[in-house]
């Protein structure tokens, strides 16, 4: 196909492979739950609704009493059990989810701009800022996003909805010389 | 004068002659110019005849320029990519661009319909109310006719093939029109520091300053435009919208935009995009969106030839298009002035401008400015005087003009008759205050602009420029500056000061004087007909009809005269029918009030309202992670919500019957396999578990044991079945559960809503499995050689793991959990693994399998198999009408214990004796398959009353015969008694009451 002509929006899409996630609920506000979780985890839990943290792993909130853990493919199995070890006496539900998410990156000048045509939230650098996330709708699918730089975005989607997802962004990417402004 | 372009200026206008672009009207070739519309470059090639009016079929010219245009409908294009109804006024011109009239039969020239003129006294108001309501029976064939005469353009013939995007965007400030008052309100946001979108329906930025002659800081209005426009840009979080309509004002300020891309209809190839929906919420809206000239209302005041003032200007000045060559200008406020300045400064003669004002004080014209300007142009101004007629029939050819008296509704006698090919006229103007009724906002009758106001806003908007009464240029960019500073100190930032620009513009001193039907030689009803709604020929006559036949509110005439209907949602007409209704009525304008405005301001294409979500993209498919495998095996699908299922697995050309039937009996006499991952899964833990799955469940949960299983259902409050599945116990504290496919998503809504509103003293926790675990179902008497051949690390024995039981284990090498649970009555194994990992392990399945002819089977053969055993499917055989009880399951009830739902089956409907129950039914003949939903009834005699229904019917190949099941009235106590299946084209058919069980009633074959 000729590139000449309008530009194609500046986007890519990739899918992050050899990625694990736990699910994790506890009660933050029975005993010493969060703590314990963390010095597993290696680094603090987000406390606020809609942000994650980075560490050796990404945690994020998901609601008041549950987190995503995403990590390698390689360590989500004893990450688990040691994770379940240290809140057995907590009550906490520790589910290897691996096989439920699939986890893409989102980079390129216009990645906001293109996510915003089926994504309600406003997704402008200044206000959809590195450590946020949220679980939204993208198109017609619900996803997890999460905020990187200004250009870049990590969606985690359930496993079945993630053929349709792709075709979702490729679909939104795609168009020539679409007036894109930049959110 | 361009070829062809009869009425093209020789110069000015913001056309390119260096660019010709070739078009079709009605068949014919012509030629206009880049930067005009459709209707520009038609009135420069001179077509005057653009349409035929709904009803009467009178030939109809170009009366607007803008989104008002009620006559200048097209279809534009063919085929797939047409798009019909197109008002020209709003259609940029483009090379082949291929327009013809929306009515007009056999064309618009000549027009068969145009009897309907002649004969049109019957054809008031309510006419087909009337007419075709009797007899009752006929109105099929009246339809039949109607239809085909009616209508506006013609649906595409196939497809869209273009392509259509959604954007969300979120702003501080939304500016919708981009004319002097818009552009000053979006600077006034933007350089505050605010987020700014300003949308405008114009290709270009300016509004009324891309015709205006007035100069702005002492450059020309236009360029005044282009270099705020050019301003805008520059500054950061600010974007910008040129062909884009402000359509709909929703709740919360949210607003939605159609944005028409650069890409022509037929042409994106998947690659551009036609039109763009923006849906916006914004925290502020400025509505900028200018005003609407009201046309006169006087007798056969449709003519072609008779246009508004305004848009005579907007021809001459923005297109270098001359509407006419000699002129009569009507009307009864100063703007009219303007085109006849423009009319003269363009070479054509002003014959006289015919004012209805100063008819008593003497005066022969307006004082000011204006007056003085068309006095030294030598243009008669005949004051005191209307015009009362005009003659011509394709075309105006003169104008008949009357002394008026104030009085509307006496009889006038013509005295002055001039000759004119255009009689431009103004009745004054009404802001576009669409936008600010949708937001809620209310109306104010004005008493000295004679036009509705917008009052105070219900949401969180600002009106300004022409659309909030400011008709001066002066006060426009005034009341833009203020409404963009409002805007912003509302956000709480804090405005800029922005110095309001300077102009030259006059101010037009002379106050108008409502003139809202002009009086004719005879009474209103029998004078030639005075048009208020073009589109939909609604006239002075009709809405006289609709009071006199008792019609009081607006709402009602509206609907009976079908005022304000069309396809331009009466931008015309709308003000002189509630103004002329409120004569009739003898109220005052704002007792009578206006209609509702509602979305969509002009009309919006479906393929912008759908946007990506067609085709593939339509609704999410959803998919398993063996998904591939299938698609390979050449598999058709099943929808099953959202998920696509393999429906079965057809070898060498089998069809859907054949290939069901092998399936079938492969399980039952081997070895089958099915993806069952749609199935919903959930992990339930906590230390309340038991307590909270003994209130959702019907059976006693608590007496499992750890590694049973158990079939559950879950009632809803009225107890009535909402879903079923499997559930383990997988520890002291935790449960495996699985739902239905379709109910996965609503059964975990269903227990967190209990957990987190009703029991939140309850500890659990729920995570949803359903993607993350993988099922494959290894159903068959060689189920068990199967998992020994794979390899598996745990004894598979009837003792040492013995049916409705769970163990871990590892098989083929890869870490499972097993399920001795059977959907279909066979000796069957659920094999539940990590997604990531299930393609390889039904790729080792069907190669270790290959020794007992492993047949994969889809829903359909799953669906037979569960008959065969009277297991019921949720959804299918139940309806949520549908109890435990009347499916046969009061084993499943626990009477030690409560359970949501319990209360509600001893209510007395749910006891009576003859509620519909589930049973099997049997066909007498032995072969016929009963259609699922047929009604049964008791006897074969007619007529019949109605005793149930089939809820699952199938031929079973194993059984040899057609199996169904059904819901029947007290059909558990009525077994073996024959009723009759009411089948269409047939005589009802005898049917025998059965058990559900058909095949192996002991349940022995899944116990080996």
């Amino acid at each position: 196909m000729s590139e000449a002509g309008p530009p194609r929006p500046r986007i890519a899409i990739s899918v992050r492979s050899g990625r694990g996630f736990l699910n994790l609920r506890l009660n933050p506000r029975r005993g010493q739950a969060l703590e314990a979780a963390e010095r597993i985890l290696g680094q603090p839990m987000p406390r606020a609704a809609n942000t994650f943290t980075a560490g050796e792993n990404e945690v994020y909130w998901l609601g008041p009493d549950e987190w995503l853990v995403a990590t390698g493919a390689k360590r989500v199995s004893a990450l688990g059990s040691e994770l379940a070890e240290a809140l057995g006496g907590f009550h906490a539900a520790v589910n290897d989810v691996s096989g439920g998410h699939v986890e893409l990156l989102v980079r390129g000048a216009d990645a906001r701009t293109v996510l915003a045509k089926g994504c309600t939230l406003d997704l402008h650098p200044r206000e959809f800022v590195p450590g946020q996330c949220a679980q939204t709708g993208l198109g017609r699918a619900a996803v997890l996003l999460a905020a990187g730089d200004p250009s870049t975005c990590t969606i985690v989607v359930r496993r079945s909805f993630s053929g349709y997802l792709r075709r979702w962004l490729a679909y939104a990417a795609r168009p020539r010389g679409a007036r894109l402004p930049a959110l | 004068m361009a070829a062809g372009q009869p009425n093209r200026l020789p110069h000015g206008g913001r056309i390119d002659r260096s660019q010709p672009l070739a078009f079709s009207f009605d068949g014919r070739a012509f030629e206009g110019f880049a930067g005009d519309t459709l209707a520009s470059a038609l009135m420069a090639a001179g077509v005057s005849l653009v349409g035929r009016s709904f009803k009467l079929r009178r030939p109809r010219g170009i009366v607007g320029s803008g989104a008002e245009e009620p006559n200048a409908i097209m279809q534009i294009g063919e085929g797939a990519a047409a798009q019909p109804n197109l008002p020209a006024t709003r259609v940029e011109l483009r090379g082949g661009l291929n327009a013809r009239p929306t009515r007009g039969w056999p064309g618009v020239r000549f027009d068969i319909g145009a009897v309907n003129d002649f004969f049109g006294r019957v054809l008031g108001a309510g006419f087909y109310y009337k007419t075709f309501m009797w007899p009752r029976s006929w109105w099929k064939h009246y339809e039949h006719a109607i239809r085909k005469s009616a209508g506006f353009g013609q649906a595409p013939d196939g497809p869209d093939p273009d392509r259509y995007e959604h954007m969300n965007a979120h702003c501080d400030v939304l500016v919708a029109g981009g004319g002097p008052a818009g552009l000053m309100a979006a600077l006034a946001a933007a350089k505050s520091g605010a987020r700014v979108i300003l949308a405008d329906e114009q290709n270009e930025f300016g509004g009324s300053l891309l015709a205006s002659a007035a100069s702005i800081d002492g450059v020309p209005a236009a360029e005044w435009a282009a270099s705020a426009v050019a301003e805008l840009q520059g500054l950061d979080d600010c974007v910008l919208l040129p062909s884009s309509t402000v359509f709909g004002y929703h709740d919360h300020n949210f607003l939605t935009i159609a944005e028409r891309c650069a890409v022509h209809p037929g042409s994106s190839n998947g690659e551009g995009v036609r039109e763009r929906l923006w849906r916006v919420r914004a925290g502020q809206v400025v509505l900028a969106q200018g005003s609407f000239e009201r046309p006169l209302v006087f007798c056969n005041n449709d003519r072609p030839g008779v246009m508004l003032a305004s848009a005579v200007s907007t021809y001459i000045d923005r297109y270098a298009v001359l509407p006419g060559r000699r002129a009569v200008v009507f009307t009864n406020n100063d703007s009219a002035y303007r085109a006849a300045i423009s009319l003269a400064g363009a070479g054509a003669e002003v014959a006289a401008i015919v004012d209805s004002r100063f008819g008593g004080d003497g005066r022969t014209g307006p004082a000011g400015e204006l007056g003085a300007r068309v006095q030294a142009l030598g243009i008669p101004v005949l004051a005191g005087h209307v015009v009362s007629d005009v003659a011509g029939r394709r075309r105006v050819t003169g104008a008949s003009i009357a002394r008026w008296n104030g009085d509307s509704w006496g009889n006038v006698r013509s005295t002055i008759r001039m000759d004119c090919d255009l009689v431009a006229v103004s009745g004054g103007w009404s802001p576009a205050v669409h936008l600010h009724s949708q937001a809620g906002g209310r109306l104010d009758w004005d008493e000295s602009r004679h036009c509705f106001l917008p009052a105070e806003a219900r949401q969180a908007h600002f009106s300004a420029g022409a659309g909030n009464g400011k008709w001066s240029l002066r006060e426009c960019l005034a009341d833009g500056l203020r409404a963009g500073a409002d805007a912003v100190s509302k956000l709480g930032l804090k405005p800029v000061a922005v110095r309001a620009p300077d102009t030259d513009a006059d101010a037009g001193e002379n106050p108008i004087e409502p003139l809202w039907r002009v009086p004719a030689a005879r009474d209103a009803d029998r004078c030639p007909r005075q048009f208020i709604d073009f589109q939909n020929d609604t006239t002075v006559a009709d809405i006289r009809l609709a009071v006199r036949e008792g019609y009081r509110n607006v709402e009602h005439v509206k609907r009976y005269t079908a005022l304000g209907f069309g396809t331009d949602q009466g931008k015309l007409g709308n003000i002189n029918g509630m103004a002329v209704l409120a004569n009739v009525l003898g109220k005052a304008i704002p007792e009578v009030g206006t209609t509702t405005f509602r979305p969509a301001y002009t009309p919006v294409s479906f393929g912008v309202c759908a946007g990506e979500s067609v085709g593939e993209l339509y609704d999410p498919v959803r998919t398993t992670a063996i998904h591939e495998w299938h698609e390979a095996a050449g598999a058709p699908m099943e929808t099953v919500g959202q998920w696509h299922r393999p429906w079965y697995f057809p070898r060498d050309g089998e069809d859907l019957h054949a290939a069901v039937a092998r399936e079938c009996l492969a399980v039952r006499k081997s070895l089958g396999v099915m993806d069952a991952s749609t199935l919903g899964k959930i992990d339930a833990c906590g230390p309340d578990v038991v307590e909270f799955l003994e209130r959702i469940y019907t059976h006693n949960v608590g007496r499992m044991k750890v590694g049973r299983c158990a079939y559950g259902v879950i009632p809803g409050e009225d107890g009535m079945l909402m879903d079923d599945g499997v559930m383990a116990r997988t520890g002291e504290h935790r449960f495996y559960l699985t739902t239905t496919t379709g109910g996965a998503a609503a059964v975990l809504d269903w227990m967190e809503k209990w957990l987190q509103t009703e029991w939140p003293e309850l500890e659990v926790y729920l995570t949803s499995l359903t993607d993350h675990y993988s099922t494959i179902a290894a159903a068959g008497p060689n189920s068990r050689s199967l998992l020994e051949k794979l390899g598996c690390d745990i004894p598979l024995d009837k003792e040492s793991f013995p049916f409705m039981t769970t163990r871990p284990a590892v098989l083929a090498g890869m870490r499972v959990t097993l399920f001795r649970v059977s959907f279909s009555g066979e000796l069957a194994f659920e094999i539940n693994i990590d997604s990531n990992d299930a393609l390889a392990m039904w790729r080792k399945i069907m190669e270790a399998g290959a020794e007992f002819d492993i047949t994969p089977y889809g829903t359909e053969t799953m669906h037979v198999l569960r008959a065969e055993k009277g297991f019921i499917i949720a959804g299918q055989d139940t309806d949520g009408s549908v109890t435990p009880v009347d499916l046969g399951m009061n084993w499943l009830l626990s009477k030690d214990k409560d359970f949501l739902g319990k209360r509600s089956l001893e209510r007395p409907d749910c006891l009576r004796e003859d509620r519909k129950q589930w049973v099997g039914l049997l066909s007498q003949d032995g072969r016929t398959v009963l259609p699922e939903g047929t009604q049964l009834i008791g006897d074969a005699g007619k007529p019949a009353a109605m005793c149930g229904h089939v809820t699952s019917s199938y031929f079973s190949a194993c059984l040899g015969h057609p199996i169904a099941l059904a819901l029947v009235a007290g059909g558990q106590q009525r077994k073996g008694e024959t009723i009759h299946a009411a089948l269409s084209g047939r005589d009802p058919l005898p049917v025998r009451i059965v058990s559900p069980v058909f095949y192996d009633p002991k349940g022995q074959r899944q116990h080996v």
